[in-house]
C-alpha cells in the first residue's frame, strides 16, 4: 500500500485514525498502530511480514542481552551477530538478482528470480534495527522493554516503506504514550496535503516528462531536450521523496508522533556537502554516526571513512554500477571542497557556487537515472551534441513548452516560499484569520485537485520504497 | 586530570586543529559555533585529542558527543 493511493487516503488511514482514537488508553493505542501497520505492509508483501516480525524479535532479545553483558565478549559477539545478520540479509535481498542473472548467464539456466526481489522498505526497516543495536551497545538507549513497543518502532507503517530512518532515542518516550495537540493535528494534515501534491501533481507528471525525452528516445534527444530531461529527472526525484517524507511526517503527528526533518530545502545549498545536510538527512546522519567513525586499520581515518560513507551511500541504492559511480561521485566533490576548505569557499562568488553546485546535482541525478552503463554514456554524449542531434530540435522545444508550467512550479518550490509567507502572515495580526483560511481553502482545493488525479492515474508508487 | 588542565590542554589542540588561536572552548561549545568543525573534521580533531590526552575513544563516544562539556567529562575520568 502506498499513501498516494485513494484506498489509503479515504479508508485505510480514516479508519485506522477512528480505532485509534476510540480510546486514550496507550496499550489499546499502539496495539491498534501494530495491527494497522502490519496490515499495511501485508498489503503489498504478505510473505516478508514474517521477515519483518523475525527481525524486531531477533533484535528485542539480542539487544537485552547486548545490555546485560556490556563491555563484555559476549556482548561483542551478541552485537557482531546481529549487525552481520542485518548486513547479509540487506545484502542477500539487494544482490542475489544480479548474481542470479550473472550466475544464468554464466551456466545457461534460468532461475526464478522473483523470490529474491528487495522485500519492500527493508534497508529502512534494517537500518532502523543496526542503529538500535549499536545506540543500546553505546548506552545511548536502554533495551526496550517491552516486545510490543519495539514491535511498533520497527513496523510503524508511517515509515515502514521509505523511511524516514527514525532512532530508537527520538521515539523512545513516544513509543509508551504520546498526545496529539491540535497544532499537531493541523500541522499533520497540512503536511499531508502538501505531500500529496508534491508527489500526485508535480512528481507524477514530470516523471513522463523526463521519460519521453530520457527513455527510448534518447539516441535521438537534442542537447537541450536531454538538459531538460534530466532536469525534470532531477526534480521528480526530490518531489517524490521529499512528498513521500512530507506524508510520512504529517501521518506520523496525526498519531501523536514527532519526527526530524528528511528534507530541507536542499536546492538552496551553497556546496555539495550542504546539500547532503539537506537532502534524506535520516540516511546521511545515519551513515555519519554508524560509518564514518569506523576504526580503519586501527583507528577512524577522515579520507578513507569519507570514500566509505559514500562508496555505501552508493551500494544502498542499488546494485547496478552506476549507484556505486553516483556514490563515489558525491563523494569526490566532498573531498574536493574539504580540500579547499569552507573558508576559502565562502570568499567564491555566491552565483558561481550556484552553477557549481546545480550542475553537479543535476548530472548526478543523470547518474542516478541510468541503470545500464551504455545509457548513461549516450546520456553523456548526447549533453554535449555527440549522438548527431544538433542543439534543439522540435521535440525538445515542444517538450519545454507543454511542461512549462511544471518545471516553474517545481522550481519556485525548491525554495522556501512557504513557510516564508507563513511567517509573515502570522506577524501580522489582521492577516492571520485569513491565512488561516486560506490554508484550509488551499488545502481543499489541492486534495479534490490530488484525488480526481488519482482517479485517472496508474498507480506510481514512490521511488525510494524501491531501495 | 582536573577540569582545568583538561580545558587547557583541549583548547590548544582544538587551536591546533582548527588553525585558529581565538578558540576558546567551554562545556557548552558545539560544532555549530565552530565553523570549520563538521563531521569529517571531527575525525582530525578526535585523533588529535586521543594523541594529546594518550587515551583511547570508542566510536560510540566519537559519534555520540553532543558538546565539549561531554568530551571533557570522559578525559577528566580517564586522562
Amino acid at each position: 500500500m502506498i499513501f498516494s493511493d485513494l484506498f489509503f487516503l479515504y479508508l485505510f488511514l480514516p479508519l485506522c485514525l477512528i480505532c485509534y482514537y476510540v480510546t486514550k488508553n496507550p496499550r489499546f493505542r499502539n496495539a491498534v498502530l501494530i495491527v494497522f501497520s502490519l496490515i499495511f505492509y501485508a498489503f503489498g508483501e504478505p510473505k516478508w511480514i514474517l521477515l519483518l516480525l523475525f527481525i524486531s524479535v531477533n533484535d528485542f532479545f539480542l539487544a537485552k542481552g547486548i545490555a546485560k553483558y556490556r563491555g563484555k565478549t559476549a556482548g561483542k559477539v551478541l552485537l557482531g551477530a546481529g549487525l552481520i545478520f542485518d548486513i547479509v540479509l540487506l545484502l542477500f535481498f539487494k544482490f542475489s538478482g544480479p548474481i542470479l542473472g550473472f550466475t544464468d548467464k554464466l551456466f545457461g539456466a534460468s532461475t526464478d528470480a522473483s523470490n529474491f526481489l528487495l522485500p519492500v522498505g527493508l534497508s529502512f526497516f534494517l537500518f532502523k534495527s543496526i542503529s538500535y543495536l549499536l545506540d543500546v551497545t553505546w548506552e545511548k538507549v536502554e533495551p526496550e522493554k517491552n516486545y510490543f513497543r519495539y514491535l511498533l518502532y520497527i513496523s510503524l507503517f508511517t515509515q515502514v516503506v521509505a523511511g524516514p530512518i527514525v532512532r530508537y532515542a527520538d521515539v523512545e518516550t513516544e513509543l509508551l504514550d504520546r498526545s496529539a495537540t491540535s497544532e499537531d493535528l493541523n500541522q499533520g494534515v497540512n503536511r499531508i496535503v502538501a505531500g500529496l501534491a508534491k508527489k500526485v501533481i508535480i512528481a507524477d507528471n514530470l516523471l513522463p516528462a523526463a521519460d519521453d525525452l530520457l527513455g527510448e528516445a534518447l539516441p535521438d534527444t537534442a542537447v537541450v531536450g536531454v538538459w531538460l530531461g534530466v532536469l525534470f529527472y532531477t526534480l521528480y526525484v526530490f518531489y517524490d521523496f521529499a512528498g513521500y517524507s512530507d506524508m510520512a511526517i504529517g501521518i506520523s503527528r496525526l498519531f501523536g508522533f514527532h519526527i526530524k526533518e528528511n528534507f530541507n530545502y536542499p536546492f538552496v545549498c551553497r556546496t555539495i556537502a550542504e546539500f547532503w545536510q539537506r537532502w534524506h538527512i535520516s540516511l546521511g546522519s545515519f551513515f555519519r554516526d554508524y560509518l564514518l567513525y569506523v576504526p580503519i586499520f586501527g583507528e577512524p581515518r577522515k579520507y578513507a571513512g569519507l570514500f566509505l560513507v559514500w562508496f555505501s551511500t552508493g551500494l544502498w541504492h542499488g546494485s547496478h554500477w552506476n549507484y556505486i559511480i553516483w556514490g563515489l561521485y558525491f563523494g569526490v566533490f566532498i573531498l574536493i571542497e574539504t580540500l579547499i576548505g569552507k573558508k576559502k569557499l565562502k570568499k567564491v562568488p555566491t552565483w558561481i557556487m550556484h552553477i557549481y553546485t546545480k550542475l553537479v546535482l543535476i548530472l548526478g541525478f543523470g547518474i542516478f537515472r541510468f541503470e545500464k552503463l551504455s545509457d548513461l554514456g549516450l546520456f553523456f554524449k548526447g549533453l554535449v551534441g555527440l549522438n548527431g542531434n544538433g542543439f534543439i530540435d522540435e521535440f525538445a522545444k515542444s517538450a519545454f513548452i507543454q511542461n512549462a508550467v511544471l518545471l516553474a512550479l517545481g522550481i519556485l518550490f525548491c525554495f522556501p516560499i512557504v513557510p516564508k509567507l507563513q511567517e509573515k502572515c502570522m506577524e501580522n495580526e489582521k492577516l492571520r484569520p485569513v491565512c488561516g483560511t486560506l490554508t484550509i481553502v488551499l488545502n481543499a482545493v489541492l486534495l479534490i485537485a490530488c484525488s480526481i488525479l488519482l482517479v485517472n492515474a496508474s498507480s506510481h508508487p514512490f521511488l525510494y520504497a524501491n531501495y | 586530570m582536573t577540569r582545568t588542565a583538561v580545558y587547557e590542554k583541549l583548547n590548544k589542540v582544538f587551536r591546533d586543529v582548527f588553525d585558529d588561536d581565538s578558540i576558546t572552548v567551554n562545556d557548552a561549545t558545539t560544532a555549530n559555533d565552530i565553523e570549520d568543525w563538521d563531521s569529517l573534521e571531527h575525525i582530525n580533531l578526535m585523533t588529535s585529542v586521543q594523541k594529546a590526552f594518550k587515551v583511547k575513544l570508542t566510536m560510540g563516544e566519537i559519534s555520540g558527543l553532543k558538546n565539549v562539556g561531554e568530551l571533557v567529562d570522559i578525559l577528566e575520568k580517564r586522562a
